[in-house]
This record gives structure tokens, C-alpha cells and sequence, in this order.
């Protein structure tokens, strides 16, 4: 049974921070060369399914997770300083010089498949933004983008 | 993105009343400038 809301989902991921034609955008996570669009929803499209994508038994979509801690795990992942000192790293690892990575909240809403530790959707846009391994520049530049709050990490 | 085995997978239907897409901020005039008297 299809669960049904007015109310947008907020879901936690993380994007590259890429320039692209002199401007920095939001760029997919793991899709390569995905910007994000400024001013209008991300649209989820599939190779197979177009745009009715997400669909079920298949991994097509926007992916969130649901907790902020989620995706700090796969920034942890992906810069693989998981611990430090034989101990779980508390703070966000560093990420890469001029490779910025932008962790924040994100509204779903559209067609949702809810999983226990996250969400694929039809439709997405930035909520909040936290710039990791930027500048002052850099969060300027997206929040006139997008419109969103951005802060530094 | 692991967010979990398909097994657990349910859907939502979220029909927002207005998208949460903001406007665009709107562009500063610049100001005029003094016209000496």
C-alpha cells in the first residue's frame, strides 16, 4: 500500500562541488558530469525506465540517506579515514585539495521507495549545504546559486 | 549510496503543495548615484 503526503521528505546525501564553465555547481555523488540544476528540481531519469524512474526491483532514482550520521559514514568510506589513532574518527575527515564536497539535506518528494536506511525519489532539491574542504568563495557562489542556506565545514 | 536491501523497499507518494524549489533571490538595483546639486 502507497503511503501518501504533502509534506516533502528530507533526506541527507553528499555531492561534488565541480566548476564547470567558470561556475561551481552540485554535481552527483557517484553519477559523473550530473549537475545538479539551480532554480528547478532534479529530475531522476533511468536508461531503462526514462522518466518513470524510481522504480521498484530495480536501483534507479535519487538516492538519500536518512540521517546526517549516514552520510558522514560514506564520506568516511570515500575518504577511507575511518579511524584515527585505532579509534573511530569523530570529526568529518579532510577531503582532497580542490576537490570540495558539499554534505547537506535534500527535499524529496515526487514517487518515493523508502528503504530502512534511506530513500530513492523522482524528484529533489537542495535543502542546506555544508562545504567540505572550500572556501569562502565557494559557499558564496552556491548559495546564490541554489538559494539555500550554505555554511563551511 | 547503501540505504538498505531492497526486501525493506515501501513507497511514498509526496504531492507538495508547492514545490520546495526556491525562487531565485531577486537582483540588488544598484543605487543611484549621487547627482552632485
Amino acid at each position: 500500500m502507497t503511503q501518501t503526503s504533502t509534506d516533502p521528505i528530507l533526506g541527507w546525501r553528499l555531492w561534488h562541488v565541480r566548476l564547470h564553465a567558470g561556475e561551481h555547481r552540485l554535481e552527483s555523488f557517484t553519477m559523473h558530469h550530473v549537475s545538479w540544476p539551480a532554480g528547478a528540481r532534479f529530475e531522476a531519469r533511468c536508461a531503462v525506465h526514462r522518466d518513470d524512474a524510481p522504480v521498484c526491483d530495480h536501483e534507479c532514482g535519487i538516492y538519500a540517506f536518512k540521517t546526517r550520521a549516514l552520510a558522514e559514514e560514506l564520506l568516511r568510506r570515500y575518504t577511507g579515514v575511518r579511524h584515527r589513532y585505532g579509534r573511530e574518527y569523530q570529526e568529518l575527515p579532510p577531503v582532497r585539495q580542490g576537490r570540495p564536497i558539499a554534505l547537506g539535506s535534500v527535499s524529496l518528494w515526487g514517487r518515493i521507495l523508502a528503504r530502512e536506511r534511506g530513500y530513492r525519489a523522482q524528484y529533489a532539491y537542495p535543502y542546506e549545504l555544508f562545504v567540505i574542504g572550500g572556501d569562502e568563495q565557494i559557499a558564496r557562489e552556491l548559495r546564490a546559486r541554489y538559494v539555500v542556506d550554505v555554511s563551511l565545514l | 549510496m547503501d540505504i538498505g536491501v531492497p526486501e525493506t523497499e515501501h513507497e511514498i507518494e509526496v504531492v507538495p503543495l508547492e514545490e520546495p524549489v526556491p525562487a531565485p533571490a531577486p537582483v540588488e538595483a544598484p543605487a543611484d548615484e549621487p547627482v552632485p546639486a
